[in-house]
């Protein structure tokens, strides 16, 4: 069994919803990671990772979002991350600086 | 007949003997070659065997032999009604053969010995069959009808020495499985106290009962207490495969009622016949529910520090081995500190003669809080002091503890990315025990996890090591110490960089210790007095 769920839906025909669920650790990092980078093609002008169900996350699983955000940035593909504001995840993905490399989000934008 | 002057009936003695108790250290085996000499003495033939119906019923299988031990070694079996063995054992009766010949005889060993004349007879118990005893003849021999009648009683004293012997060695096989399955110790639970017994049935007799406590993937804790209907030896196998397939289950769901489901519709595929009664109760992160389902099993028992102990009202769904299409239900129970839950299989509360709802009773008005171990001792006494009960019994009590939040939470796990939950799932529960507010106690949260994960990914080679977690409450801060006894090999990647980033952001203090024998973080988290306690 894994902690983490991830799930992908398209929301236009460029673009993808990656939403993230329960905790995720060193132990369940690789599963996470493969399952992210199927999700994205080539194809895609826009990426959003939704942090929202996530109760856990620490630098192994930060780690993943950077690695995805780099790729992102080399094709060109815009990456949105949402975190609900006043958590402990929103804390520790603020600490990180990814926001460097990815528009953090309060909320989804409606599709 | 006789050769050395002493009279059939007196060398029949000695077969008698050889249930006496200077040979009951014997295996099954042994004890049979013992009594297959004294037969053939008794009888003055060559060759003397005994087969034995195997556990299916449709073979004898050669057990024992003298004069023909090649049958044993090359493990001849003799479908039943074939051939002069089988045919012995179908029908019940002796049969004499003359002259042995390939019409006559299956068995290739004993034409190839040159066995000329065969007599055997049943070996019979209780009118069941359980085997054949046959003795031959290098020379042609016409056994009389008194040889026929000796070679009887010597065979109800062979199956009556084996019938006993087995009994007794399925016995002390059934109650080796049963030691080596239940718990030698049940894990340690901070918060969380666990006793347990389990005694055989009346005359030592064990039987299906189990009770069972582990960890899940999740971190919650699963505690099982299960009877399979059914005594003795396959009772007790069918209870450890029963034990064995839950806990794999259990690796897949956190849920109880799908949990029983899940090995409900096992147990129709696999183990067709079986039936069985399991209470399954999964307990809820911080420890304030759990989660119980119940396959017919007596309802458990819970004890709270105001007032009188209450059966839990709980609907039982059908026994595992019924019908596993029917859903299953599962049922919140509160456990709040100082409460506690008893579990039970109902050999505790069965006497003969008296309704179910007596013992039940009598067991609510035993049970009392306390510790764990005191409670699994004073029911035990109290309800089977006097007598002895017929079937076997298993309970289990876990308690609560009132924790005052001044007790340092104590951890250590193996150096492994599975541990890292575990130490999550501890350190959440002890900071909400001690008063901490969500939003800092989910900071400690995340700094303890990146230095235990700190701890999993760098501290150690292959060989392995630990990780220890201790956090104190002082009056206005948590501290936490994550401590190794490795060395730590030099960060690889940007990840280790990240993490101390992440826990000077999230604590207030981060002090890493490089020590002779590993490396000791330090993490403090400043909170407002009011806090605290």
């Amino acid at each position: 069994m894994n902690d983490a769920s991830v799930d992908v839906e398209r929301t236009g025909s460029h673009a993808v919803r990656i939403v993230l669920d329960g905790e995720i650790d060193l132990a369940n990092v690789g599963t996470v990671e493969a399952q992210l980078l199927e999700a994205i093609s080539n194809q895609l002008v826009d990426v959003t990772v939704d942090l929202t169900g996530v109760s856990y996350i620490d630098s192994a699983g930060l780690r993943v979002l950077f690695l995805l955000g780099a790729r992102l940035e080399t094709l060109q593909i815009g990456f949105h991350l949402v975190v609900p504001p006043d958590s402990a995840v929103r804390k520790v993905v603020d600490l990180s600086g990814i926001a460097a490399i990815a528009s953090v989000e309060d909320a989804p934008r409606p599709a | 007949m006789s050769t050395d002057g002493t009279a059939p009936r007196d060398r029949l003695r000695r077969i008698e003997a050889v249930t006496d108790s200077a040979l009951g250290h014997l295996a099954v085996e042994e004890l049979l070659v013992e009594l297959l000499d004294r037969v053939r003495e008794l009888l003055e033939v060559d060759t003397a065997a005994v087969l034995l119906l195997d556990p299916s019923t449709q073979y004898l299988v050669a057990t024992a032999a003298r004069g023909v031990e090649e049958e044993v070694r090359a493990g001849v079996r003799i479908p039943l009604g074939k051939g002069f063995a089988g045919r012995i054992a179908a029908r019940k009766q002796p049969v004499f053969l003359e002259q042995v010949d390939h019409s006559n005889v299956l068995n290739p060993i004993l034409r190839e010995k040159g066995i000329r004349s065969l007599l055997g007879v049943p070996l019979i118990s209780g009118g069941e069959v359980l085997g054949v005893l046959h003795i031959g003849s290098l020379t042609t021999r016409i056994f009389t009808a008194e040889d026929t009648e000796l070679l009887q009683l010597a065979a109800e004293r062979v199956a009556h020495a084996t019938q006993a012997r087995q009994f007794q060695i399925s016995r002390a096989a059934a109650g080796a499985l049963q030691r080596s399955l239940l718990p030698a110790g049940l894990p340690s639970v901070p918060g969380i106290e666990f006793a347990s017994r389990y005694v055989p049935g009346g005359g030592g007799e064990v039987g299906g009962d189990w009770y069972d406590v582990f960890d899940l993937p999740s971190g919650r804790i699963c505690v099982v207490v299960g009877d399979v209907v059914g005594r003795g030896l396959a009772a007790a196998a069918t209870m450890a495969r029963l034990r064995a397939v839950l806990r794999a289950y259990a690796l897949q769901t956190d849920d109880p009622a799908d949990l029983l489901q899940r090995l409900d519709v096992h147990i129709r595929h696999f183990e067709r016949g079986v039936m069985a009664t399991v209470l399954c109760a999964v307990m809820e992160p911080f420890h304030d529910h759990l989660v119980v389902s119940s396959a017919g099993h007596p309802p458990p028992v819970a004890t709270n520090p105001d007032g009188p102990s209450e059966v839990v009202d709980l609907p039982a769904d059908l026994p595992m081995g019924v019908d596993p299409a029917r859903p299953r239900r599962a049922t919140t129970v509160s456990l709040p500190p100082g409460h506690g839950l008893f579990l039970y299989t109902d050999g505790l509360i069965e006497r003969r003669g008296v309704s179910l709802d007596v013992g039940l009773r009598q067991l609510c008005t035993v049970l009392r809080p306390g510790p764990a171990d005191a409670v699994c001792g004073k029911v035990m006494f109290e309800l089977l002091g006097g007598e002895q009960a017929a079937d076997d019994v298993a309970i289990l009590m876990l308690s609560r503890l009132v924790t005052r939040g001044t007790e340092p939470l104590v951890l250590q796990h193996p150096a492994d990315p599975a541990a890292l939950r575990q130490i999550r799932h501890a350190v959440r529960q002890w900071l909400a025990d001690v008063g901490v507010a969500r939003g800092p106690a989910e900071e400690v949260v995340v700094a303890v996890g990146e230095a235990a994960s700190n701890v999993v990914e760098h501290a150690y080679g292959p060989s392995g090591g630990t990780v220890s977690v201790r956090l104190v409450a002082e009056p206005s801060a948590i501290v936490a110490v994550v401590r190794d006894h490795g060395r730590w090999r030099s960060p690889r990647g940007s990840n280790r960089g990240r993490g101390t980033v992440l826990m000077r952001g999230l604590v207030d203090e981060v002090k890493v210790e490089h020590l002779a024998d590993g490396t000791r973080v330090t993490l403090q988290k400043v909170l407002p007095v009011t806090e605290v306690g």
